[in-house]
């Protein structure tokens, strides 16, 4: 069987997502030795628009962006989103909320008109993937789960559970217990607990589950002391996407 | 085996004989609470927190990883798969009489049926010294109740008490006889067995029960509860996060996962905790959820812990230590649950 | 160590498949692929009607799979595999040759010795026919121990329909009843439409205490089928079901399976229709 052609896009991104596709040191030599990467600006020259595999980095941001979306799409077989902003807009949805001029303003200045820009969505908002790699950045894990499950025929083992369940197996002190507060009991794991573990608290930017209770979560929330509009702001940093975020 | 005394003196020596027999795993401080940690040589055993409250993860973790190789494979198909049973000897120092108990559920458990190669070479090269707790570590305990605060018979091989500037040992196996067959330790007087009596006394004293009923009732009391609305009620804060069965000394369930090398064919086969209060858990391949709602969950793991476990294995399945209630976010309390239930038929 | 370490001490993962080899395989519709299997260990394979193999393809995971030959001490077995994850989607691509791992037989099964001089009354729905299988080929094999014979079997279109060699054998045969319908006719079907349950209409009459019912099939087709076999005063002992859960470990062990006390894997699948009431979240 021929190698999987795999290419790499980006749009509205820091484009952190593919330096930690670099960051796979280890796996790296393997992963060269399954896959032929044929479009990758981060790391090579060449270019190609024939490939099997899309990964996309970034969200969609412009309408001028979704022409060249949906021809990706076209091309790829299997289309995968990859990190935060693919996958929920990430915070590049900070925008929609703050309001669009507003932000060309603070960003742009009297220049602002000079740049097209429209409301922040993630991929799936414009085309289908099929698979979504989550975080801010992605741990690269997730992208060799990924890769392999595509190689082997299979689903990816990506969780459905709150990281909640990744901190504790490193026997974290829950931050509750800390006095502070966390979105790790409505966010998607499979970061191991990164930013809980190292004093950090969850953001939760590896998106919602799909199932969290999220009624439950304004309520400890408040417990802790947030206002409405703070509990709104610790949904909003990467999930805007979601209904829960806007009210 | 008659019971003998360890002099605090000692207490390094003594630690640094188990490290001659194997790794030792004991309590250790982690920020504001504790966890039972490796010690890696002498020079560590300041680390050790014989004072400890208790643990946030059991010591399940020693005989049962989060993670586990079963198999390893080279393909997909069945040639070239090779079963990992293995295991190096452990000692674990510290161990509370409530987490005792639970040992000896599992034990009960993975000796069942086909009996698990896994947990039982792990289990099998592993000593056990207990270490007798005073006072319940929080509000949250109600280890009288379980019939734990006192060892199980059998379940360990040395049992210490803190008698201040000694330990008072006893002794159950031949491991811990051995073990125990050194000059560090001294036979026990009648002033060490009058500490050790008075010990259990204020012991008695301060693990309140905390339940209106003989747990001896807890099976039917909650068969009669099953459809009552309590379960309803505590669901609607439950965040499905599986830490109340991650913590708790009792909880075996598991999944059961290939993780890949990067070729794609090889990698191993693997075993990771898993939770019933986890929402695919019960998902079948076609889509469908056996245990789709949150109530059904909770209900399932609360009726696991004062029923179903009992009933198989003649073992309880909750030892009262209160760690799921301390560390749900949601403070969602099996002790309340297990005291509504007695209202609800009273009522 | 506690006493119950001490006695035997174990040694052989419960894990350990072995292998099978694919020596047929025919697709039997779109989605679904009949397989045989024989054992390159020569060790042969003994099971009753009802019971499973969980099947493995390394790197891939594994699957409970019914068994849907007839029982007893065997040289093979077979599977219908439907195509609805990941190892199922996988098995379809194997050809003859291939070896897959297995382990098992699993579950309880259901001995038809305890159910000979009885009138046997079969019902299958959909993909509950390869367990159903497994029973029926049992009582027609050994035909004299039983009863009468009644097979009802319900498809959703005339594509569905499985093992159409076998439902031609059973239609001729004149020891045995059978009656088949689907839900969704095409222009080329000449047989019966409608939900399996106007089945029972076509059903003799028969002395129910000396009926024993296999209703085997989605929950939803259970849950009418087991009303019309209670109307016919069906005892709730006499009328079986297999009920599909989440069998992961097979061994009673990993707790997916679990309802309530029950452990599918090892007590099930097979329940009696009062067990399914006892265990309350059974269907």
């Amino acid at each position: 069987m021929a190698k999987p052609r795999v290419a790499f896009h980006d749009f509205t991104s820091c484009e952190g997502c593919q330096l930690q596709v670099l960051n796979c040191e280890d796996e790296i030599l393997g992963i060269l030795a399954a896959v032929d990467i044929v479009n990758f600006r981060e790391a090579i020259d060449e270019k190609s628009e024939d490939y099997d595999i899309a990964f996309i980095e970034g969200a969609i941001t412009r309408d001028s962006d979704i022409p060249r979306l949906q021809e990706i799409r076209q091309r790829a077989k299997i289309l995968v989103a990859l990190g935060a902003c693919a996958c929920t807009g990430g915070l590049n949805v900070l925008k929609n909320f703050r309001g669009i001029e507003a932000s060309m303003k603070t960003v742009y200045g009297e220049a602002a008109g000079w740049y097209e820009t429209s409301a922040a969505r993630p991929i799936d908002a414009v085309v289908k993937d099929d698979a979504k790699v989550h975080g801010c950045p992605i741990p690269t894990e997730e992208f060799l789960e990924l890769v392999k499950s595509v190689l082997a025929g299979r689903t990816p083992q990506i969780p459905d559970y709150p990281v909640c369940v990744e901190c504790k197996l490193r026997e974290n002190v829950c931050l509750y217990h800390k006095g502070q507060y966390c979105m790790g009991v409505v966010a998607r794991a499979g970061c191991k607990a990164w930013c809980p573990s190292y004093g950090g608290r969850c953001y939760a930017c590896r998106g919602l589950i799909s199932d969290p209770n999220n009624k439950a979560a304004k309520e400890i929330l408040d417990e802790k002391g947030l206002t409405i509009q703070n509990v709104l702001d610790e949904f909003r940093l990467f999930n805007g996407v979601y209904d829960v975020a806007k009210e | 085996m008659l019971p003998k005394v360890l002099s605090k003196d000692r207490f390094a020596d003594f630690v640094a004989r188990l490290l001659g027999g194997g790794r030792v795993f004991a309590p250790v401080a982690k920020g504001p609470q504790f966890a039972f940690a490796e010690i890696a040589g002498p020079d560590e055993v300041s680390r050790i927190r014989m004072d400890y409250d208790i643990s946030i993860l059991p010591p399940k973790k020693l005989f049962m990883p989060q993670r586990e190789t079963l198999l390893t494979f080279k393909d997909k198909g069945p040639e070239g798969v090779r079963a990992e049973v293995k295991s190096q000897p452990t000692a674990i120092l510290g161990v509370h009489p409530y987490d005792l108990h639970a040992i000896a559920t599992l034990d009960a458990a993975f000796s069942k049926g086909a009996r698990d190669a896994y947990y039982l070479a792990k289990r099998g090269a592993t000593t056990l010294i207990g270490l007798n707790v005073k006072a319940p570590a929080n509000e949250n305990q109600f280890a009288a109740d379980m019939n734990a605060i006192d060892p199980p018979a059998g379940g360990y091989d040395l049992f210490l008490t803190d008698l201040g500037d000694r330990y008072y040992v006893e002794i159950s196996t031949g491991a811990g006889e051995a073990l125990a067959d050194d000059d560090m330790f001294t036979p026990a007087g009648a002033g060490d067995h009058k500490g050790k009596r008075a010990y259990d006394a204020a012991k008695a004293a301060h693990f309140t029960r905390k339940l209106p009923y003989d747990t001896r009732y807890l099976p039917e009391l909650l068969d009669v509860s099953y459809d009552s609305l309590i379960w309803e009620a505590a669901a609607r804060r439950c965040f499905s996060c599986g830490t109340c069965t991650n913590v708790c000394p009792t909880c075996y369930c598991f999944d059961v996962l290939d993780k890949l090398s990067m070729d794609a064919h090889s990698g191993t086969r693997e075993r990771i905790w898993d939770s019933c209060q986890l929402e695919g858990f019960a998902v079948v391949a076609g889509g469908e959820n056996f245990r789709e709602e949150r109530p059904s969950r909770l209900r399932h793991r609360m009726f696991r812990k004062g029923k179903y476990i009992f009933e198989r294995t003649g073992r309880t399945g909750c030892v009262g230590c209160g760690r799921c209630i301390t560390h749900c976010v949601a403070k969602i309390s099996i002790l309340e649950a297990f005291q509504q239930i007695a209202d609800q038929v009273g009522a | 160590m506690t006493q119950a370490l001490k006695e035997n001490p174990p040694l052989v993962s419960a894990y350990l498949p072995r292998a099978a080899k694919i020596v047929e395989k025919r697709k039997l519709t779109d989605g679904e692929t009949w397989f045989r299997f024989t054992f390159p260990d020569a060790q042969g394979v003994k099971y009753l009607a009802g019971q499973f193999m969980e099947v493995s393809l390394f790197g891939i995971g594994g699957a409970p799979i019914s068994i849907c030959s007839a029982p007893g001490q065997r040289d093979d077995l077979e599977m219908c595999v439907r195509a609805v994850g990941d190892v199922t989607r996988a098995m379809h691509a194997l050809n003859v040759g291939d070896t897959l791992a297995l382990r098992g037989p699993f579950g309880n099964g259901f001995d038809m010795d305890t159910v000979a001089g009885k009138d046997l009354l079969f019902v299958a729905g959909g993909l509950g026919l390869a367990p159903c299988r497994s029973f029926i080929l049992d009582a027609l094999t050994r035909r004299g121990q039983f009863g009468r014979v009644t097979i009802l079997y319900g498809g959703r279109t005339p594509k569905d329909l499985l093992f159409r060699d076998d439902l031609a054998v059973w239609a001729e045969r004149k020891d045995a009843e059978f009656f088949v319908t689907v839900d969704r006719p095409d222009a080329d079907w000449k047989g019966r439409t409608g939900v399996i349950t106007t089945l029972f209409r076509q059903v003799a009459k028969s002395d129910p205490a000396r009926t024993a019912a296999f209703i085997i099939g989605p929950p939803i087709m259970f849950k009418f089928a087991v009303l019309e076999a209670l109307g016919r005063g069906l005892g709730k002992t006499n009328i079986h079901c297999s009920l599909e859960r989440r069998m992961k470990c097979g061994l009673g062990m990993c707790g997916h399976c679990q309802i309530r006390n029950v452990y599918v894997c090892q007590e099930g699948p097979i329940f009696s229709y009062a067990d399914v009431i006892r265990l309350r979240e059974g269907i």
